[in-house]
């Protein structure tokens, strides 16, 4: 019998230490500016894990997923408006994202690779386009949450989040459905003759993916209580989305808070030295740990401390067993 | 009648436009089988490249079209040569990301280098000519004619002499090609540098007929992938005839709707395409 590998305590225990610890910066004093800066962390990370669930796993390339967290504010905001509770309105925000992101995976995950990315960015452009149209949303004026909750809410509810999403990614790159999608991108012919299903598996990670998206987009939504079109399907939350685990270590669990942290540390500094630079700060540093980095910073980090230790210790314990 | 005429005039004017920024990609894609997602920053370049020539200098802007054409190519041969062949033989995902990561460098560069101001000039052709009822600005039937000379150019130079040769050859089988003695990295560089010297060419005619913004290029590469994609990836001449229908399509439903919903048909019909065929209405060969 096949033993699934199981989720070490080393990995499971960071994520949550971490949350604990940003759960309870307030009480040890923490500034509103930290609050913020923590919020946007934990936003970002989610986002990244979300974008790492399906694009990171599989190798197909998602560029709709600031569209789909962005569907799932507009759901947990109108949800709201029309009087539902809080956790139903929640709710709504990944129900609908995992509807949206059923019909682009119906559509085009049969195609492979490059033409499946295509498809993602038309999606992202369709729903701006189609939010700006529709009276309903409240066309390109946006629409505005009505009863504005306390601060406090929708920032602990996002630590809790990325928490959760980080624990998700963790423990289905150890499952049998993760270690099946690392086939798919490896090689997805030979995992289709291998008698895998990719095609339900495609569509079941990226349901899952939606649904991470969607939850961060509705706790979003309740943060900044108030949707713009522009804004929130702009294709910079996309390119935030997929920076994150790119920058940090893409397919890994905690690649993505690597490059969630550096996303909101240089943007902060930025901002405070250099506020018109920052879009080509974050393409030079995507370009450069691409280029030099090719599975992302934590990773290369982790394999040059492996090589520098190495030499230290092979002459040692060849020398033992000389000895023995 | 009239009415009919004067979208068909509009539809082709953008029809030309997007074929050329297009053309550039599915070169770029069948020879390289890359995604240049940085081909808008080549656009917005040649623009910007434009304005500064017709708005600052007080040259003729169609000098603007060669000029663009030259920076656009001897920046695309150095971006080439120092970062995309370099990812070149990584997994897709590398490549994708490395261009998308230009065109998000290139567009923080025009953002800082110029602001996010509506840019336009006056100098260049003006007036309209007057054909059966419909009207077509000098402007308007300027690009057009650039735009199809430079087409007909880049086709005969495809299908004839050992440049063409050698760009069909690499874009069917690249170890065939190189076993055979041709130079394979030099093809890919002078593919990816002409392909984006007509991004920057068509950019400087966007700047004639429209106003240029950091963005201008990143809104026209956008409708230059559906134009691709739906071409089938790679397929010069289906992506000539899918710029000219999508320019035909936005012409009508802009016209009896808005641009908006121009756009979102656009989009919407690309899906149902995506879904009839998964190659596209042209293409012949099996995604690598």
């Amino acid at each position: 019998m096949r033993e699934e590998p199981r989720l070490t305590i080393s990995a499971v225990l960071p994520p949550i230490v971490l949350a604990a610890l940003a759960l309870a910066a307030p009480r040890f004093g923490a500034s509103a500016y930290v609050q913020i800066l923590i919020y946007y962390f934990a936003y970002y990370l989610t986002l990244g894990q979300a974008w790492n669930l399906m694009s990171g796993l599989t190798g197909y390339v998602s560029f709709a997923h600031g569209a789909l967290a962005g569907i799932g504010a507009y759901a947990a905001v109108m949800a709201l408006n029309a009087e539902w509770s809080l956790a139903l309105g929640l709710l709504m925000g990944p129900a609908v994202a995992v509807v949206a992101s059923l019909l682009i995976g119906a559509t085009s995950l049969r195609l492979r690779g490059v033409p499946f990315t295509f498809a993602t960015l038309f999606f992202q452009e369709l729903a701006l386009l189609a939010v700006r149209k529709i009276p309903q949303t409240g066309g390109p004026g946006g629409l505005a949450l009505q009863d504005i909750l306390p601060i406090w809410l929708p920032q602990a509810l996002m630590i809790v989040l990325a928490c959760a999403a980080t624990l998700l990614m963790a423990g289905v790159r150890q499952s049998r459905l993760g270690i099946r999608l690392l086939a798919i991108k490896g090689d997805e012919t030979a995992a289709l003759s291998l008698g895998l299903p990719t095609g339900r598996l495609k569509l079941a990670i990226f349901c899952l993916s939606a649904a991470v998206a969607g939850a961060a987009g509705a706790i979003h939504g309740l943060f900044t209580a108030s949707l713009y079109p522009d804004v929130v399907f702009n294709v910079d939350v996309s390119l935030t989305s997929l920076a994150a685990p790119l920058i940090g270590g893409v397919a890994t669990a905690a690649g993505p808070a690597l490059g969630a942290l550096l996303y909101v540390g240089v943007g902060e500094l930025l901002e405070i030295f250099a506020p018109g630079l920052h879009t080509a700060v974050i393409g030079l540093l995507l370009l450069l740990v691409i280029l030099f980095m090719p599975s992302g910073i934590g990773p290369f980090v982790a394999a040059r401390l492996r090589t520098s230790a190495r030499p230290t210790n092979a002459p040692e314990s060849a020398a033992h067993k000389a000895a023995e | 009648m009239t009415l009919a005429l004067q979208l068909l005039v509009n539809g082709v004017v953008a029809g030309g436009l997007l074929a050329l920024v297009a053309l550039g990609l599915a070169v770029i894609f069948g020879v390289m089988r890359v995604v240049n997602f940085a081909h808008g920053e080549f656009v917005t370049l040649g623009a910007y490249v434009t304005w500064l020539l017709a708005a600052q200098m007080g040259l003729p802007p169609l000098l603007g079209v060669p000029l663009s054409f030259l920076i656009g190519g001897a920046v695309g041969w150095v971006v080439q040569a120092i970062i995309i062949q370099r990812v070149a033989a990584r997994p897709s995902l590398d490549v994708l990301m490395v261009t998308y990561a230009l065109s998000a460098l290139g567009l923080g560069l025009f953002s800082l280098a110029f602001g996010g101001d509506f840019r336009s000039y006056s100098a260049g052709p003006s007036g309209e000519l007057r054909i059966l009822g419909a009207s077509i600005g000098y402007r308007s039937l300027t690009v057009l004619c650039v735009c199809a000379l430079l087409t007909t150019a880049v086709l005969i130079l495809l299908r004839s002499g050992r440049l063409g040769l050698a760009l069909r050859a690499v874009a069917q089988n690249r170890d065939a090609a190189a076993s055979s003695g041709i130079d394979v990295h030099r093809t890919e560089r002078v593919a990816f540098s002409l392909a984006v010297g007509l991004a920057s060419a068509a950019g400087s005619l966007v700047s004639l007929i429209g106003t240029t913004t950091p963005y201008v290029g990143h809104d026209w590469v956008l409708d230059a992938f559906v134009v691709v994609v739906i071409g089938g990836l790679g397929s010069v001449t289906g992506a000539i005839l899918a710029a000219l229908a999508i320019g035909l399509v936005q012409s009508v439903c802009g016209f009896a709707l808005d641009d908006a919903w121009a756009k979102i048909i656009t989009y919407a019909l690309l899906y149902a395409g995506l879904l009839v065929r998964p190659r596209g209405l042209f293409g012949e060969q099996a995604e690598v």
